[in-house]
């Protein structure tokens, strides 16, 4: 997990932020950014395979519905307006006319 | 009489008693705020529409009209926090002539309980910072002594109520930026559960830890202002609908049942041994009065600062990026819009905010985002569940946790501003409740007096998540106990 803050890294990540940067600064910036870097290193002793990530902060949960297929509409009301079908599926009428042009 | 300024309680008697009036109040606090030389609370005041809704406040009494507890309350506002039509700088040369378009959601809410907002008080740039000397226009002193900060990033509102400038205020927590200023300035602050007060009209810094609380000269007052500003909020989509009854309301049968947790890594290397001291006397209160308080671990609350610091950047370089001359913020006189975007952010952006744009922009680049930022998401996990663990009542879990809200006492101003990691290492204690979004009060330790030569240590009550009335219970107890 070495971060290789170089002096071209940090005038990339200045573009990527669209920040103008400031020479005279950037000494100090890279000496901030690789010290706090460093820091970050013991979390390199953290074992973390099976773990899942934290998504937000939030106590709300996403509702999501079963992945079920099913009928939800009367089959009766609509089969007319599906003249041809195949086994349970039915075919969709074409929306264009066969002699119209595409645009 | 002189307007009642100790309490908001206190200062409802006087108000009901007519023994002054709202108007009379807010006049004090202006006159207080103007011939203050040292501690620079506020960064704009709003001293029309304030003594407008004094007065307003002042004819319901009159006419007998029922009035909320905050009715005529003066309060300030981090300005962080938008009001409809009024200067909102986030403490940011970028906002300089910015005015907010609506009114955030716990305003509307402070408008509709009829308190007074005296303005806007300063704040580290964008809310980050410890101190708030990253402020871009003016930095805060500690009212104990203004040779010290008042902590941050919500100093400013801290400094007011700590300084008599205002009875109450609003600031933002996102690592700690409640807490540690109320420990520093002597004063009561709730950071509370994320989701329990809507974040609408709040300028964010890192969306996932953000969370709008208040400042109180007490824990009960803390409690009533927070009664005032939660609840759930359509603006938001992180807002939480359950009702769990007034904080305010003192339940000490319920308070003298609850089993507290002393955690003890909190306690170990980097804290000042006074600090220690004081804090283990305040935990020693309720172990004398019979609280039933036991030691338990929480194993990887030491990783809570490299977690914070590379998921809180990460999320302030997308949050940030609105900030671009166009949509907000100064213009350029370029001609290219490239240029636009990087002159009005160079300029318009300080050290800090950019240090940490960069950072973010690290951990979220291509090839470093899972040894980084998803390590971190990680890591976050595990100290969550060393919370959920320990307040596990299935296996003897405890109801609260009581522990140091900073390492040291007020530090000097321009202290530690050379050295970011340092000036970190001051929200070591906080930070983890913001990564496990929990509830938690920074009250004193005992009673500060202002010129009395002592800087001020304070210790937090961590919570399980909308248990805050537990928290404030506990706070309130020690209040009457000790004082």
């Amino acid at each position: 997990m070495e971060a290789p803050i170089t002096k071209e890294t940090l005038e990339r990540l200045a573009r990527l932020s669209r920040i103008e940067s400031d020479p005279e600064k950037s000494a100090k910036i890279l000496a901030d950014l690789r010290r706090i870097f460093e820091h970050f290193e013991e979390l390199k002793a953290v074992p973390t395979d099976a773990v899942a990530p934290v998504v937000g902060g939030s106590f709300n949960e996403n509702v999501f519905r079963s992945d079920d297929p099913k009928i939800n509409f009367p089959e009766r009301d609509f089969t007319p307006w599906f003249p041809e079908s195949h086994g349970t599926l039915l075919c969709v009428p074409p929306v264009f006319e066969e002699n119209e042009e595409s645009v | 009489m002189k307007p009642e300024l100790t309490n908001i309680r206190a200062f409802r008697e006087g108000l009901l008693r007519k023994d002054f009036s709202a108007e009379e109040a807010a006049k004090e606090c202006f006159k207080r705020i103007k011939a203050d030389k040292e501690v620079n609370a506020f960064l704009s005041l709003d001293e029309r529409d304030a003594l407008r809704a004094a007065s307003e406040v002042d004819e319901m009494i009159a006419r007998g009209e029922k009035t909320d507890m905050l009715a005529g309350v003066p309060m300030g506002l981090k300005d962080n926090i938008l009001v409809r039509g009024k200067r909102t700088t986030a403490g940011s040369k970028m906002l300089a002539g910015y005015a907010g378009g609506y009114d955030a959601t716990v305003v509307e809410k402070l408008k509709r309980s009829r308190a007074v907002i005296l303005g806007k008080t300063n704040l580290d740039e964008f809310a980050m910072g410890s101190s708030t000397e990253n402020s871009a226009f003016q930095k805060t002193a500690n009212p104990h002594d203004p040779e010290r900060v008042p902590g941050g990033s919500s100093g400013g509102s801290a400094a007011a109520v700590a300084g008599g400038f205002a009875l109450g205020a609003l600031g933002s927590d996102t690592g700690g930026s409640i807490r540690q200023p109320a420990a520093f300035c002597g004063v009561s602050g709730l950071k509370p559960t994320y989701g329990s007060v809507s974040r609408s009209g709040l300028i964010a810094l890192a969306s996932s830890l953000d969370q709008i609380g208040p400042f109180a000269r007490t824990v009960e007052d803390a409690a009533i202002i927070f009664d005032a500003i939660r609840g759930h909020d359509e603006l938001d989509s992180t807002s939480v609908s359950g009702e769990y009854g007034p904080a305010a309301a003192y339940d000490a049968e319920r308070v003298r049942s609850l089993t507290l947790g002393v955690p003890k890594e909190y306690f170990g290397e980097g804290i000042d041994p006074d600090v220690a001291a004081a804090v283990r006397s305040a935990i020693g209160v309720f172990e004398k009065k019979g609280f039933s308080v036991k030691e338990i671990s929480l194993p990887h609350s030491k990783y809570a600062l490299s977690c914070y610091y590379i998921i809180l950047p990460a999320e302030v370089s997308t949050n940030l990026a609105r900030f671009d001359g166009i949509r907000y913020g100064r213009n350029s006189e370029e001609n290219s819009l490239w240029k636009i975007y990087e002159e009005t952010r160079g300029k318009g952006f300080g050290d800090e905010v950019k240090r940490r744009m960069l950072l973010g922009t690290f951990v979220l680049s291509a090839g470093y985002y899972d040894a980084y930022y998803a390590k971190a998401q990680k890591v976050r996990r595990l100290i969550v569940r060393d919370f959920e663990k320990v307040f596990d009542g299935n296996s003897g879990g405890v109801d609260a946790i009581l522990a140091p809200v900073t390492p040291t006492r007020a530090f000097k101003i321009g202290e530690k501003t050379s050295d970011p990691l340092t000036m970190y290492l001051s929200d070591i204690f906080t930070i983890p409740v913001n990564l496990a979004s929990l509830p938690a009060l920074s009250l004193p330790v005992k009673e500060y007096a202002l010129g009395g030569g002592e800087l001020p240590i304070g210790f937090q009550i961590i919570g399980k998540p909308f248990c805050e009335k537990d928290i404030l219970g506990l706070g309130m107890w020690y209040e009457k106990e000790t004082r």
